[in-house]
């Protein structure tokens, strides 16, 4: 049985040992193939690449430094996204930070006073007038270097210019507006009118 | 191994970056609630415009609100908005593209008000690489106090070459205001304040916002 079994072993190995007959052209043939045969390009290989189920290995340490690479990234977008230039109520100026700015409205008639403007993003509600007497509203607001319309909002649906300001040229709305320009070491204030 | 581990890492971190910082720039959180969802996407695709020029998106992210704030249609508001990045983008032509976004806004103002191109240029002009915001704020307002083009243009220049600081510049615009409000024409109200408040400044000068001057 076990001399079957060389004998079989030995037979086949001759056969192997055979040095193949291959046609003349087949080298042809395969080279022809191989340069037929279009490479994929960038984008599929890339495609495949992402593709590819892998195993992540992360750290915790990793996954901490990621979450907070996330959440700075979202206080970040956050904080860009809140208007800036305007502190009401601030009482000191500086050459720096711009200017203290007051906004009065004589409006006697009026329930409330609020201001709306470049500097608090067009928000009615957030910067009312304060009444101060005899049907005198106002607010100071501190103001960055630079040029913003505004106007005043009379009982939240009137828009009213500021009489003591120059007005904005060519309103986009059909409202009136006004301008106050604020420079370095400017304090251009708007008058009770 | 391990630095195919790496490069699976710094994908990851990049595509966070991609899913938080991508919507952040691509969208104005200032718009959401202020504006209906096609005039947002409007107001956006206008923006994206604008940045792909290079001109700052903020004011026009204003401007939209202005618009919002005083209940305009939503064809008004993209309509204004697209007007608004129109001109700023001729105030960088004429003061170039080192421009603050201050300086664009009052160029913007002054074109719209009525003051001819070359104005803003002069106005750089003398003042190369000194801030020009309020003197451009300052032609806006006398353009539109009905100051002739080229008498508020040369106030202002005029000014400029004296290095008048802010607050005087801003003094000057409030005179010519009063004087024009007593009954003075804007023309001459504007050709007498500028001398007055030149030779003023000449005097006491101490013009922390002028440029240096050069030794002779």
């Amino acid at each position: 049985m076990r001399h079957d079994s060389e004998d079989l072993v030995a037979r086949a190995a001759a056969e192997l040992r055979q040095p193949t007959g291959l046609s003349a052209g087949f080298d042809a043939r395969v080279m022809a193939a191989v340069r037929q045969a279009r490479r994929p390009s960038r984008w599929v290989l890339a495609w495949e690449w992402v593709r590819e189920p892998r195993l992540v290995a992360l750290s915790p340490l990793g996954g901490l430094a990621m979450a907070a690479s996330v959440a700075a990234l979202v206080t970040l977008g956050v904080w860009a996204a809140v208007p800036r230039g305007v502190t009401p109520g601030v009482a000191s100026s500086s050459a720096e930070l711009g200017e203290v700015v007051q906004f009065v409205l004589h409006a006697p008639a009026a329930r409330a006073v609020a201001i709306a403007g470049d500097f608090n993003g067009w928000d009615a509600e957030r910067t009312p007038l304060v009444a101060a007497g005899s049907g005198v509203w106002s607010v100071a607001l501190r103001l960055a270097p630079g040029r913003y319309t505004y106007t005043f909002v009379v009982d939240g649906t009137r828009f009213v210019a500021d009489p003591a300001a120059p007005r904005a040229v060519g309103d986009d709305f059909g409202t009136p507006s006004s301008v106050v320009t604020v420079g370095r070491g400017t304090m251009d204030q708007g008058r009770a009118s | 191994m391990k630095q195919r581990r790496l490069i699976v890492r710094l994908g990851l971190v990049v595509a966070a970056v991609s899913v938080v910082a991508g919507p952040a720039a691509a969208q104005d959180p200032r718009l959401t609630g202020r504006l209906d969802a096609g005039t947002r996407a409007a107001v956006e695709a206008a923006l994206d415009s604008a940045r792909a020029q290079g001109l700052p998106a903020d004011p026009l992210v204003t401007k939209a609100l202005e618009g919002a704030s005083k209940g305009a249609t939503g064809a008004r508001i993209v309509s204004a908005v697209r007007r608004l990045a129109g001109e700023l983008a001729s105030a960088r032509t004429m003061l170039g593209y080192a421009s603050t976004t201050e300086e664009l806004v009052a160029g913007a103002a002054a074109l719209r008000a009525g003051a001819g191109p070359s104005a803003l240029q002069r106005v750089r002009a003398v003042r190369p690489g000194a801030p020009v915001a309020v003197h451009l704020a300052v032609l806006a307002d006398l353009l539109a106090d009905g100051v002739p083009p080229d008498t508020a243009a040369a106030a202002v220049i005029a000014l400029a070459r004296a290095t008048v600081r802010d607050a005087d510049l801003v003094a000057f615009r409030q005179s010519v205001d009063r004087d024009i409000a007593l009954g003075a024409s804007p023309g001459s109200a504007a050709t007498v304040r500028v001398n007055s408040t030149a030779r003023a400044d000449a005097f006491t000068n101490t013009t922390p916002n002028a440029p240096p001057r050069r030794r002779p």
